[in-house]
């Protein structure tokens, strides 16, 4: 009788060494190993990593470089969008990385490590400088990190692969989050700044005072699945407020505004080809039910710039319609100009103009 | 009472035996032999009974011959029994002489089939809105069904074309077809195939003495512990395809003289095979009955039996993640963990069932039965979910080359370089990407541990659907004359189940909110709307609840189902004429009733009243009327009805009924003609009723019954050791109702197809035919199946989403579900070819091609090569090939819309892509087996048998798939193309072997 227990024994000990027998005899599966913590040594700041930028020539980086940065945005209230900025004293700059929920991943604070060979340093947002009305247009955007995107639509794509993202995004210590730096205006970047030239450029900082300017700026399209460069598909809510009080648009916010006919005078078209009617033209009601409609005009969420100043300079606070507060209503007292605000958030440049981009509406304070 | 109707019977009992004792005497002789080859077979047992009183009893001699004499006039059971053979009992009337019964045949105990026929591997259907449960033929007497029943299993044939819910199962005499989806609940007795081997079976329109049945046959299982075979049996067995190892023992006591009778099974299925990795059982199973007969007329049993256990699942991938890998089995269901296999689709279970018996047998020519039973438990099936963090699915299109770079410029797929890195990521085998290869559980945990306050942004859900089932059924047989029969029965059946989802586990985190990931995407200025369980929210200060580890979360509602059947049917026998004509008639009601409120669906309070937003606090509240500062958040069907998701939903209620007609003529000879037809009026299954069962109470528009007319023309020819079949059939099933439910990933829930009118029709031929060679103990069978199963209307779908209110197609018409049209071409000088335009310009349809009822073969034949000695060896070759197999379809692909593309213009070119149906190529198989029985001292049996399948190790054969509900714009905005199709393969080569002990 012994020799069979011993038997059964052995026979159950050989089954369970068996790869495929292993869910048979696993219960519980022991949780796995935290990340390991990376650390390396930089080569660059992000400042001359950025330096060695040349306008319209995106490089496909062919030297062994490595940036070290802190996570200081999060994609979790949804304004930042399949990427992150990481900075350093220098700079800060923004690591297409192409996937969703990143904050799962890097965390805000975490040391992240770049290895840049293979990737791709271009600029997002540039435009040839000139004047319009004697006003300076164009001027430079941000440089980023990505990589290279044969369709040269954009300077830089996404990393998207995951084999690729972890290749050359490296996971450090998670510390602190990022304490913004309070700036003045004079400290603003000029319409040809990049991180070389400026240290706040891409990074968290604070601005005090802004008085709102009343001007929104909200590109719609008739159609998103046509071409959104076509003039006649394309409306612009600019120069005025238009009615537009939120930080952004959810796809509902943006139908209530249409259907109230607040748009209704405004006109289709690039500037200088404003020739295929009005927003109103497209009004459609309902001979039986008084619904009304704009069958034409797409229905989707936008991001809204809404205009403030700092002194003189101007400053597009630009909200993604998809974040989590892009519904949220601007003090009216704000709106009137009898507040001001305090804005926390990432420093950029969109054509030579500045763009700040807050990660969550928290980081917009209404002063007293 | 009692006492009256048991003298009663008594003198009933002694009229017969008087009866019996006044006419002439006679009896019986006969050869018994081994149905295939015709081989005599000695030293058979042969007991004769009456009333359940053994008259006589016989041994046959070396050349399978016996003689039993005077019996007295009247009906007998005549019980063969032989090791190694399936028992069999023949009716004999002794009519004043001897009656030569002439070739009794046996069949084998078909050893090698002892994979019961529920292990199907779990195919993880569960995302796709398809289902796949085979339907299996059983019925011994057969040869198509012996040969179809089991050697087509591997392909998931499905007899005639039908789904799984048209063929009847009862289990001692209670119908067990689900019933949430009238799928076969083979399932339920898996691993206990002992105690189930004992059944009859109908084959197509034919009626049951169980039930009238449906026009896919009817099998009933016995189940009680008097039909397991006596003994103690052991076996061990083997196989390569879906499970390693599995070990049973079971005993039956047969009938004791005291009127007792116990048995059981037990099982285990254990362990992981060669071909699919992640799929693993861990599966148990047990039985036990006792039974005990008063008397000669009351018989009562109880039984209980489960399969508790846990076995992982496979799922689909694309042709382009099967190339990568390099493999046509790859599962994306697991990752390693630890170093560990995990599968994350994992399917566990335990219902157990008991049923109570009651059968009564007050005469010979009278048998009535009364069984209650019970079927209960939990059923899960888990799953990943996840919330604000990226899809964890290796296989996820965007991992993929193709996402990167595509050929055709008119994808706008144009990234090589990422496109040569994805590939790099896939097909290195070195081991070092495993973790992009299969799932990162290590990602998983690591995103949970630095999750803030320890929210966990990935888990294991599972998905319960618990049913609580109680049955109750009343069968009457009674022979009421020589040439008339009458069997009759009343059937009801109770029926609750809970849907739900419960946290399975936390993946490192410490809990999870209980909101809907994509509504909050949408919705994300009212927190309210994206609240799964509104209530809470309301009543715990606007904070969702947090979930931990068995916490409901998601969705939860009931279905409640009833039906009750009324049935007769009526057979005759005059000479060589039999007749049968069988009616039934019921009632099925079922609801839904949902357990929580979701924001999104709040329908309204107890009185009736609305819900609003109040702007200023958030907060909800229910008002009469609209007030200032108040925002509606409830809304409204088409017909004005509030869309609600907690409560009663309407009483849906369904008069069902058909009629069935058989007729057979026996020839001389062993020639027999035969005839059946049947209409059937039957209720919608409550998963085909509702638009969202998860989310609303929502009734699928224009919900009906469905309506079949079936017939066949069979004819038969048994004599000599050939047994021959053929049958015609043809079916057409109308007004079909069906939700396919398939997650997608663009919306990050549940995308709803509800359509309703959708008709069928089935056509075809089925052939089985043996034939015994010159040669001793050699035979060969064929069989063929061949028809053509089409869809024969343009149904009408609506769309919706689980996590929004908005329909996004209402009521609308599938266009091309049906067919779809073929263009003419012609050919230009130049030698290009165009399409041909007629003179209006418009296009020249050549013809509209079919579009055919998928996943199984329409085609299907095998060559069986049969050897048996009479030393009990056995050989068996078997040759199949399978063709007609057709992909299943998604409904999106044929509508006007996906047709159309974006610019809304169908053109030649795109409705011939986007409408079509992709054929599968045909297959040949080739399989053997082989197995041998020792006899010692004819009271232990020892043998074994090895079936090797697929020798040729095809391991290119489709068995189904689905396609993906999402579509791609093309670069020039003017047209969609289709995401890739996913699909499942079947195994390569692979063996069985089952050693088995028998005393």
């Amino acid at each position: 009788m012994k020799n069979i227990y011993i038997v059964l024994t052995a026979a159950m000990m050989l089954l369970a060494s068996c790869k495929e027998f292993q869910p048979v005899f696993t219960g519980e599966y022991a949780d796995p190993a935290p990340y390991e913590v990376v650390t390396m040594e930089p080569t660059h700041t992000i400042a001359e990593l950025a330096a060695m930028y040349v306008i319209e020539k995106p490089w496909v980086i062919d030297e062994d470089i490595i940036i070290e940065g802190k996570v200081s945005t999060t994609d979790q209230p949804g304004n930042f969008y399949k990427s992150f900025y990481i900075q350093d004293e220098t700079g800060g700059m923004e690591i297409k990385i192409g996937k969703n929920g990143l904050y799962n991943d890097y965390k805000p604070g975490q040391t992240v490590y770049v290895k840049c060979q293979g990737m791709s340093l271009g600029m997002y947002g540039w435009k040839k400088p000139g004047t319009y009305n004697g006003e300076p247009t164009g001027g430079c955007g941000m440089v980023q990190l990505g990589y290279e995107d044969p369709t040269e639509e954009y300077e830089t794509s996404y990393l998207e692969i995951p084999l690729l993202i972890d290749k050359h995004v490296k996971r450090g210590v998670i510390g602190d989050e990022v304490q913004p730096v309070v700036i003045t205006e004079a400290d603003l970047p000029g319409r040809e700044d990049t991180q070389e030239d400026n240290p706040y450029v891409g990074r968290l900082v604070t601005l005090k005072g802004l008085k709102y300017a009343n001007e929104t700026f909200t590109l719609l399209y008739l159609d998103s699945n046509k071409d959104k460069k076509a003039s006649s598909n394309r409306i612009f809510l600019s120069d005025q407020t238009w009615g537009i009080t939120t930080w952004a648009m959810s796809e509902a916010k943006m139908k209530e505004y249409l259907y109230s006919g607040i748009w209704d005078n405004c006109k289709l078209g690039n500037s200088g080809d404003q020739n295929y009617g009005t927003v109103g033209d497209r009004r459609v009601v309902d001979e039986v039910t008084g619904e009304v409609s704009y069958p034409d005009i797409e229905k989707a969420a936008y991001s809204v710039s809404q205009y403030f100043k700092m002194g003189s300079t101007e400053i597009q606070i630009r909200s993604s319609g998809y974040s989590k507060f892009a519904d949220t209503e601007i003090d009216p007292a704000v709106l009137s100009g009898a507040k001001t605000i305090d804005v926390t958030g990432i420093l950029t440049l969109y054509q030579g103009s500045i763009q700040f981009v807050v990660n969550n509406i928290t980081d917009i304070i209404v002063n007293d | 009472m009692i006492k009256r109707l048991s003298l009663f019977i008594a003198a009933l009992l002694c009229s017969i035996s008087l009866f019996a004792q006044t006419g002439e005497w006679g009896g019986v002789k006969g050869t018994v032999v081994n149905r295939a080859g015709r081989t005599p077979i000695a030293d058979a047992a042969l007991t004769i009974s009456q009333n359940g009183e053994t008259v006589a009893q016989a041994t046959t001699d070396a050349e399978g011959k016996f003689l039993v004499e005077g019996l007295p006039n009247g009906m007998y059971d005549m019980a063969i029994k032989v090791p190694g053979y399936v028992d069999a009992h023949v009716n004999v009337t002794v009519e004043g002489y001897v009656k030569d019964m002439i070739f009794l045949g046996m069949v084998a105990v078909q050893q090698v089939n002892d994979v019961d026929a529920s292990s199907f591997a779990e195919f993880d259907m569960d995302d796709s809105g398809y289902s796949d449960t085979p339907t299996i033929l059983f019925g011994s007497s057969d040869v198509y069904s012996n040969v179809a029943g089991y050697g087509f299993s591997s392909v998931r044939f499905r007899n005639r074309g039908y789904n799984s819910e048209t063929q009847d199962v009862y289990l001692s005499g209670v119908r067990m077809n689900d019933a949430m989806t009238g799928y076969t609940p083979y399932s339920l007795w898996s691993g206990l195939n002992e105690a189930m081997r004992s059944k009859e079976t109908t084959m197509g329109v034919e009626a049951s003495d169980y039930g009238i049945g449906g026009f896919n046959g009817v099998t009933n299982i016995h189940g009680n512990p008097a039909s397991v075979r006596p003994g103690w049996r052991f076996s061990v067995l083997s196989n390569s395809a879906l499970y390693r190892l599995r070990l049973m023992a079971t005993y039956a006591s047969g009938e004791l003289d005291n009127g007792w009778s116990y048995a059981f099974n037990v099982s285990a299925r254990l362990g992981g095979n060669d071909w699919v990795k992640g799929v693993y059982y861990r599966s148990f199973a047990y039985y036990a009955g006792v039974e005990k007969k008063f008397g000669n007329v009351h018989r009562l049993s109880l039984v209980t039996f489960a399969t508790p256990g846990q076995r992982g699942a496979q799922n689909a991938s694309t042709q382009e993640v099967y190339d990568l890998m390099g493999d046509n089995m790859y599962n994306s269901n697991w990752g390693y963990q630890n170093g560990k296999v995990r599968n994350a689709r994992v399917r566990k279970t335990f219902e157990p069932v008991t049923i109570l018996k009651y059968t009564a047998t007050p005469s010979d020519n009278l048998e009535a039965s009364a069984t209650v039973l019970w079927r209960t438990g939990k059923n899960g099936y888990t799953a990943l979910d996840w919330y604000d963090a990226a899809d964890p699915r290796p296989d996820y299109y965007r991992n993929l080359p193709s996402y990167f770079y595509m050929d055709d410029e008119d994808y706008d797929r144009q990234n090589y370089t990422k496109y040569a890195w994805a590939k790099e990521m896939w097909t290195d085998r070195s081991g070092e990407y495993d973790n992009y290869q299969h799932l990162n559980w290590d990602r998983l945990y690591n995103v949970n541990y630095n999750s803030a306050g320890g929210r966990s942004k990935y888990a294991l859900e599972e998905r319960r659907v618990d049913q609580n089932d109680i049955n109750v059924a009343a069968n009457v047989k009674w022979r009421a004359s020589d040439w008339f029969t009458l069997t009759g029965g009343l059937s009801y059946k109770w029926n609750r189940t809970e849907y739900y989802k419960q946290i399975n586990d936390l993946l490192g985190g410490q809990y999870y909110l209980n909101i809907d990931q994509f509504a909050e995407r949408d919705f994300a200025a009212s927190e309210a709307l994206i609240q799964n369980d509104l209530d809470y929210w309301m009543n715990n200060g606007k904070t969702a609840e947090k979930i931990y580890t068995k916490g409901k979360y998601g969705y939860d509602y009931y279905a409640n189902v009833q039906k009750a059947d009324i049935w007769a049917n009526g057979t005759f026998k005059i000479a060589g004429f039999s007749g049968s004509l069988a009616l039934s008639a019921g009632y099925d009601t079922f609801c839904r009733e949902g357990m929580m409120r979701k924001g999104l669906f709040a329908g309204v309070d107890q009185v009736g009243n609305p819900y609003y937003i109040n702007m200023a606090n958030g907060m909800v509240e229910a008002l009469a009327q609209p007030k200032e500062g108040y925002k509606l958040i409830t809304t409204y069907d088409s017909n004005g009805k509030a869309i609600t998701s907690k409560g009663k939903s309407e009483v849906s209620e369904f008069f069902t009924y058909s009629a069935k007609l058989g007729l057979a003529y026996s020839f001389t000879g062993g020639h027999r003609l035969s005839a059946n037809a049947g209409y059937f009026n039957d209720a919608p299954t409550f998963n085909q009723a509702f638009v969202s069962p998860r989310t609303r109470n929502t009734l699928v528009p224009n919900l009906t019954t469905q309506k079949t007319l079936s017939a066949d023309l069979n004819y038969q020819y048994n004599n000599n050791g050939y047994s021959v079949r053929v049958t015609g059939f043809y079916t057409n099933i109308m007004d079909q109702t069906d939700v396919m439910s398939f997650y997608d990933d663009s919306q990050n829930s549940f995308t709803n197809f509800a359509m309703n009118g959708i008709d069928q029709r089935h056509m075809g031929i089925e052939i089985g035919a043996q034939v015994p060679l010159p040669v001793k103990g050699l035979s060969i069978s064929g069989v063929l199946s061949f028809g053509e199963y089409i869809y024969t209307s343009t149904p009408f779908m609506t769309q919706t989403v689980d996590n929004s209110a908005e329909i996004i197609f209402d009521n609308q018409p599938v266009a091309y579900w049906k067919s779809h049209p073929v263009y003419k071409r012609e050919q230009l000088a130049d030698g290009s070819t165009v399409i041909a335009m007629d003179l209006d310009g418009n296009p020249v349809v050549e013809k509209q091609q079919k579009h055919y009822v998928p996943s199984t073969p329409q085609l299907a034949a095998a060559l069986e090569l049969n050897y048996r000695t009479s030393s009990y060896w056995f050989f068996e070759l078997s040759g199949q090939y399978f063709g007609n197999s057709y992909l299943d379809m998604n409904p999106l692909y044929r509508t006007d819309m996906a047709v159309s593309g974006p610019d809304g213009i169908a053109s030649p070119v795109e409705i011939e892509y986007m409408a079509a149906q992709e054929k599968f190529d045909p297959v040949f198989l080739l399989n053997a087996s082989v197995g041998k029985s020792w006899f010692i001292h004819r009271k232990y049996n020892f043998g074994f048998s090895l079936e090797v399948k697929n020798i040729l190790n095809n391991r290119n054969v489709k068995t189904g798939g689905y396609e993906q509900t999402r579509l791609i714009d093309s670069a020039g905005k003017d047209r969609y193309y289709r995401f890739d199709p996913k699909y499942f393969y079947m195994q390569g080569a692979n063996y069985m072997l089952n050693l088995y002990f028998r005393f």
